[in-house]
């Protein structure tokens, strides 16, 4: 017993500091590893707590106001078990099943029991520091705020292994059925890109419509609470043990969460195996008949290779594609529904016009497919390496793909133009604002990857969003819609704001191509 | 058709993974790179085949510097790695018409060789499946395949008959061999002395990053097998 779980923890310590790495893009320098890993661990710690913390203390500062500031350790809680499940359904595969170094491990003196363990604790590992990063700042909060006694605190402690524990569940048995689905049948990706972006819609447009009647902060976190505690009975029971000390709604608590994960575990452990057989044998289509092939330009084939390697992989589609559904869905929306009952006045209706651009533009940066686009050639890189093709071609087609994913928003941009009764200049502006952020973040997304490659990943879930370039690029183009907000406070006029920023971006997309044909040539060389 | 001049690349340390090297390879060569595992060989392949920078020296390509044109140098020259990655989520025909694309071969011409390599190397019936169902061999079948169809003039191996089966490594000798006499200059690495002995005009034996012999296959075994010449060279 003692070996098998020396075994269990040397496999595990071995494979999360592979993932970490990949994660903070060291994969191209192993040696820097213990240093930049320890410096992006704790950065990145320090960071998400900090932000946890403000968040926690706003809302709990709000909450305190109307006497509901027992909401907030439940709110933080279905926050944190939501994230997971969102961000774990797409982590199953390449942690537990299909990842890249399965065969070595399955090679090893090891039983499989062993190994499926290894990767279980992995995943629960990733999430509990999640968890901790998140739920330990909102404890500190609730503190300042309740002066509880001592008792939150030992409940609170004791339920943050426990948190992360459904979700995973949940979230492993949506992720194994799509990437069961995906290998299963050809183009099945589309069916799986099709299911696992409904399921985040649904998500997110039921969390528009969940406060049914109220504008209050408190009116709405009631309304959010009743709902998620029907929808997740495990967060009324949280609530109850944290906040009332209710010690049978604790025990339930504990005991849910384990026997569900210790099921899964069972489970997980007898097809471990077989599910990733079959996830990584692929379909054979015998007595191929060589027909007519149809020729293309190098920057077409180039482009068409990296559309069929972005839709190749639902993680890939969901992550990136997910701004740009979104503003599709909003603009869509609007054609629907009368905004001025829902938001109440014509002011209301005014204010949603002027928050208009800064949606757009969200929408948009929220949408690159390059920030990965060089770290997912990987293994494949030697590839356009040795091809008479130049940088700028390759970079062209990674740019072109990224524009094509956003193209929706030109059609969308008009569709809110005209939905809204906006002039024609107005109309303009706002689609120049929708090409000029398309261009910016496509352009900005390639240079990050460039400066941040990371060629030797395990798992395309590091690169894809986990990695340095990726964080980084999603995080400093939000920034950037700071400075568009600033432009909003600091210049009366709507129109002329946006058209500032317009003129802004603008210079900023001349500035990052001439980077990007330049300095990005060279490394692509020293790739 | 190659010409490396006083080539050398280092790594983020000092040591020297390949030093001064120097060496030609004409029209019509098969050139055999040999040297243990560490030697400088794969380095040196990579540089040549563009996919690896490098400082100190030149290359040349058929006159041309591949670090003043590197498009036009990868233009006549086709590159095979040690380990055939390949893009899995293509089908086999996908990537040969990928490849087509890039190095603009005519429809007619595109359609005959992927047919014949594809027939030679007992591959066609499996071009419709996705890459990653391929085993090693058929990726390094595919790859093989992906390079002979643009008729390259200088053909550049890194180990190409690891994962071979028996019939498809004499395909490929058979090739090889076919290729010369057209015109076109081979430079391959390998362990098999064997087949270097058997196949190569001329052969070249790197040890610590600096070539140790160099000449036709004939001048660096002299009365010896290569097997013997090199242990001695590697023992020295």
């Amino acid at each position: 017993m003692e070996i098998t779980m020396k075994k269990v923890m040397r496999l595990v310590s071995v494979q999360l500091w592979a993932v970490m790495g990949d994660m903070l893009s060291i994969g191209n320098n192993r040696k820097k590893k213990p240093k930049m890993l320890y410096a992006g661990v704790l950065f990145f710690t320090l960071l998400m707590s900090g932000v946890s913390f403000f968040y926690s203390l706003m809302i709990g500062s709000g909450l305190k106001m109307y006497g509901s500031l027992e909401l907030l350790p439940a709110m933080i809680m279905a926050v944190t078990c939501m994230i997971i499940l969102m961000t774990t359904i797409f982590k199953v595969k390449g942690t537990i099943f299909g990842f890249r170094d399965y065969d070595m491990v399955m090679s090893l003196p090891v039983s499989t029991g062993v190994i499926a363990a290894s990767r279980l604790i992995i995943l629960y590992a990733l999430n509990f520091m999640f968890v901790i990063i998140v739920m330990i700042p909102m404890m500190i909060a609730y503190g300042i705020l309740a002066k509880p006694d001592i008792l939150f605190y030992i409940i609170s402690i004791v339920s943050l292994f426990f948190i992360p524990l459904l979700p995973i569940v949940i979230a492993s048995f949506l992720g194994t059925l799509i990437a069961y689905a995906a290998s299963k049948f050809r183009h099945s990706n589309i069916f799986s890109i099709l299911f696992s972006l409904g399921f985040l819609v649904v998500i997110v447009v039921s969390s528009f419509f969940v406060g049914d009647n109220g504008k209050e902060l408190v009116d709405m976190s009631k309304a959010l609470t009743r709902q998620t505690n029907r929808l997740y009975p495990l967060a009324r029971m949280y609530t109850n043990a944290v906040v009332n000390y209710d010690i049978l709604e604790f025990l339930k608590f504990l005991g849910v969460s384990f026997v569900a994960f210790l099921l899964y575990t069972i489970l997980v452990k007898r097809v471990f195996k077989k599910m990733n057989t079959l996830m990584m044998t692929g379909s054979y289509h015998v007595n191929y008949q060589l027909g007519q092939l149809k020729t293309s330009s190098p920057f077409k084939a180039l482009y068409f290779k990296e559309l069929k390697r972005y839709f190749s992989s639902t993680l890939y589609v969901i992550n990136t594609g997910f701004g740009i559904l979104m503003l599709t869905i909003g603009s869509f929306a609007i054609i629907f529904v009368d905004l001025d009952k829902i938001f109440g006045s014509t002011q209301a209706t005014d204010a949603l016009v002027k928050g208009i651009p800064m949606y757009l533009s969200f929408c948009i940066i929220m949408t690159c497919s390059t920030m990965a686009s060089i770290s997912l050639e990987g293994k494949n890189i030697w590839i356009i390496k040795s091809m008479p093709v130049t940088p700028k071609t390759v970079y062209l087609s990674k740019i072109a793909v990224n524009l094509t994913i956003i193209s929706p928003a030109v059609i969308d941009t008009i569709i809110i133009g005209v939905v809204l009764k906006l002039d024609f200049w107005k109309t303009i502006i706002l689609l120049l604002l929708t090409i000029t952020c398309a261009f910016f973040i496509s352009f900005y997304g390639l240079l990050m990857n460039l400066l941040l490659p990371n060629l030797k990943w395990t798992s395309e879930v590091v690169v894809i969003k986990q990695s340095a370039a990726s964080m980084i690029t999603i995080f400093s183009a939000i920034g950037y819609i700071g400075i568009q907000f600033i432009f909003n406070i600091l210049i009366p006029s709507a129109v002329l704001a946006t058209l500032g920023y317009v003129l802004l971006t603008v210079v900023i997309d001349i500035i990052l191509y001439v980077i990007l044909m330049n300095y990005g040539s060279k490394r692509y060389y020293a790739l | 058709m190659l010409k490396i001049t006083n080539f050398s690349k280092s790594y983020k340390s000092d040591k020297k993974a390949v030093d001064q090297l120097n060496l030609e390879v004409n029209s019509g060569d098969i050139f055999g790179f040999i040297g243990h595992n560490g030697a400088g060989k794969t380095t040196t392949i990579r540089s040549v085949a563009g996919v690896l920078d490098f400082e100190e020296g030149d290359i040349m390509i058929d006159g041309i510097s591949i670090k003043k044109d590197a498009v036009a140098c990868k233009q006549k020259m086709a590159y095979i790695p040690d380990n055939p990655d390949l893009y899995e989520h293509l089908t086999g025909i996908a990537y040969l018409n990928f490849i087509g694309d890039i190095f603009q071969i005519n429809k007619m011409d595109r359609e005959t060789l992927i047919k014949k390599y594809a027939d030679e190397f007992e591959l066609t019936q499996n071009l419709g499946d996705t890459i990653s169902s391929y085993s090693h061999g058929m990726k390094q079948k595919l790859a093989i395949i992906s390079a002979l169809i643009h008729r390259p003039k200088l053909l550049i191996l890194d180990e190409p008959f690891v994962g071979l089966d028996p019939k498809a490594a004499h395909t490929l000798k058979t090739i090889m061999a076919g290729l010369c006499k057209e015109g076109s200059a081979i430079f391959f690495s390998t362990h098999v002395l064997e087949v270097a002995e058997k196949i190569c005009n001329k052969i070249a034996i790197i040890k610590g990053g600096k070539l140790v012999s160099c000449g036709t296959t004939e001048e660096v075994r002299g009365n010896s097998s290569l097997e013997d010449v090199f242990m001695e060279l590697i023992e020295e």
